[in-house]
């Protein structure tokens, strides 16, 4: 017969039961906290203290992982000799590291319960770069994944502070190829990064803090890094300059490039340091670049030097008609309207500036003619606005003259009935 | 000091005060500060009714351009039409569903946020709203 026990006693006995629970447990939950590695690690100095103190911070960390899972071994116990047991892999060679960091990273059955969208083809890219290259010919003096996510302190790549974060990437990549001991025996220059630090793309990152523009990894890639070909090039830069790539492919240059095994983009803005693109890298510019293929004189420099000279023309209508707005705005009238119509004018023109890319006379022509029209329009209202201005002022002058002349007719009248005789009596 | 010359200072004073009341608003009308253009802060766009679904309708905020979107599930939406590359006017493109600048190629969805082309930041969202037979759009505090 089942024994009922009140409802009180029951309680009394479950709690009990509870506590005795908590109790056993502590000293298997104690243990499981421990971790002899950090806490021998931080007593060392140096380098062996360096991974207890940088994983503190580090991205495993976070996701619950410890030494052990990378590194084996039992962190639960106390005795070193005890701790290092069958386990214990230890810190891997420099020439292992791929496959250390592979283990885990390209692995996606693993990698799905930290983070589905992680990729996990790293490992695999990596050995079709030059520096994996290099690794699997012996040479350990290529990158490795410790060179450039760090090691023991690994941040994830969107984290600011990360090795890999936008704007820390020329550095990271610098580190090594900015240093000509470390690039003489691969014949590989050495002013690439000092070369982008004073391009457009590095003006936008460093100065606008614009993280979509680009750093190394976005043209050499990243874990499966390597210079792109020739050929490859141009698809690179397509990648965030479509329109001019299509503009470039109809165009004559197209075919005359290809034949010469010239790289597209890179041929006139050159690669790391790509200066900001103005029209004076046009035949007649400062920086005429159509002059290394185009002797002055001959037709294609003569159709270069127009289209310059009718964007030249187009700037200066542009800048006048823009300065008339100006002065009409700081005189008090109201000129939103005719400025509304001026960003018309400025999409004519970047747009012209840009068709330069397809070569085509007749098409930059026609847009900058439509372009004109609008300009003409907002030289017409700025005009306007202008005489508006100059006659209510001379309305204001003028009144302000009477105004004044009443004052002053006023002040006499005023005087004179003061010393009249009647006044006086 | 006597009671007259007290009077005559108090008038001259006053007087004195008058005229500088009166020049100074024509001084600054002739000579005004340079200052930058107010900024438009709200506007109606368009009437109710005016846009068709997956429709949109460029409109001037202040002195930029602006384009009032109808989506094809019949949502107002509002967005600064000036491209954040090189601030070219973006236009609406229905059959894609996005906004797109002619310039560069520069690509937007319907939140504003770059798609594709070398655009560095998404464009400025504005906030639609319906009151009587109009459409509102305002800046975002």
């Amino acid at each position: 017969m089942p024994l009922k026990l009140p409802l009180r006693e029951a309680k009394r006995r479950s709690n009990l039961v509870l506590l005795s629970f908590v109790f056993l447990s502590m000293p298997l939950s104690l243990s499981a906290q421990k971790n002899s590695c950090v806490e021998c690690h931080l007593q060392l100095e140096n380098s062996l203290r360096a991974p207890a103190e940088g994983f503190a911070a580090d991205v495993h960390k976070q996701f619950g992982l410890g030494c052990p899972d990378c590194h084996g071994g039992n962190p639960a116990q106390d005795d070193v000799e005890l701790a290092k047991d069958r386990s214990f892999k230890g810190s891997p060679e420099r020439s292992k590291i791929p496959e250390f960091c592979g283990t885990c990273h390209s692995n996606s059955e693993y990698m799905r319960r930290f983070n589905p969208n992680l990729r996990v083809d790293q490992l695999a890219l990596y050995w079709t770069s030059r520096h994996g290259q290099l690794l699997k010919k012996g040479d350990t003096n290529g990158a490795v994944c410790t060179d450039c996510h760090g090691v023991h302190g690994i941040q994830p790549a969107n984290f600011p502070k990360s090795q890999v974060f936008p704007w820390n990437i020329p550095q990271t990549c610098g580190r090594c190829h900015s240093s000509a001991d470390t690039m003489k025996a691969y014949g590989i220059p050495v002013q690439q990064v000092d070369d982008y630090k004073q391009s457009v793309h590095a003006q936008a990152l460093f100065e606008k803090k614009d993280l979509s523009a680009p750093v190394c990894n976005d043209c050499h890639g990243n874990h499966g890094a390597a210079p792109p070909e020739v050929t490859s090039i141009a698809f690179v830069c397509r990648q965030c300059h479509p329109s001019a790539g299509d503009l470039f492919s109809k165009s004559p240059h197209k075919e005359a490039f290809d034949a010469l095994g010239i790289s597209e983009c890179e041929a006139c803005h050159s690669n790391h340091r790509i200066s900001s693109p103005s029209d004076d890298l046009l035949p007649g510019g400062k920086q005429d670049v159509c002059i290394q293929c185009h002797d002055a004189g001959t037709e294609p420099h003569q159709t270069g030097l127009k289209i310059k000279q009718q964007i030249d023309g187009f700037v200066a209508s542009s800048e006048a008609a823009k300065a008339l707005l100006a002065g009409a705005e700081r005189k008090g009238v109201e000129v939103s309207e005719a400025q509304f119509k001026l960003q018309d004018a400025t999409t004519a023109l970047v747009l012209a500036r840009n068709l330069t890319h397809g070569l085509s006379l007749p098409e930059i022509e026609a847009d900058l003619r439509d372009g004109s029209k609008i300009l003409a329009e907002v030289k017409s209202r700025g005009e306007a606005a202008l005489r508006e201005a100059k006659f209510r002022r001379s309305g204001l002058v003028i009144a302000t003259i009477f105004i004044l002349l009443l004052a002053v007719a006023l002040f006499l009248k005023i005087r004179d009935l003061k010393s009249s005789p009647k006044h006086r009596g | 000091m006597n009671r007259r010359t007290f009077v005559n200072l108090f008038l001259g004073g006053s007087f004195l005060g008058t005229v500088v009341s009166f020049l100074y608003p024509v001084i600054r009308y002739l000579i005004p500060p340079r200052q930058a253009e107010a900024v438009a802060k709200r506007i109606i766009a368009a009437k109710v009714g005016e846009l068709a679904p997956n429709s949109a309708k460029l409109f001037r905020f202040g002195s930029s351009a602006a384009v009032l979107i109808n989506t094809s599930d019949g949502e107002l939406r509002a967005f600064s039409a000036t491209c954040t590359h090189l601030t070219c006017t973006v236009r609406y493109e229905g059959d894609t569903e996005t906004l797109f600048c002619p310039c560069h190629n520069g690509r937007f969805d319907l939140a504003g946020n770059v798609i594709s082309g070398p655009p560095p930041r998404p464009l400025e969202a504005y906030e639609v709203e319906v009151s009587g037979g109009d459409i509102f759009v305002s800046r975002k505090a």
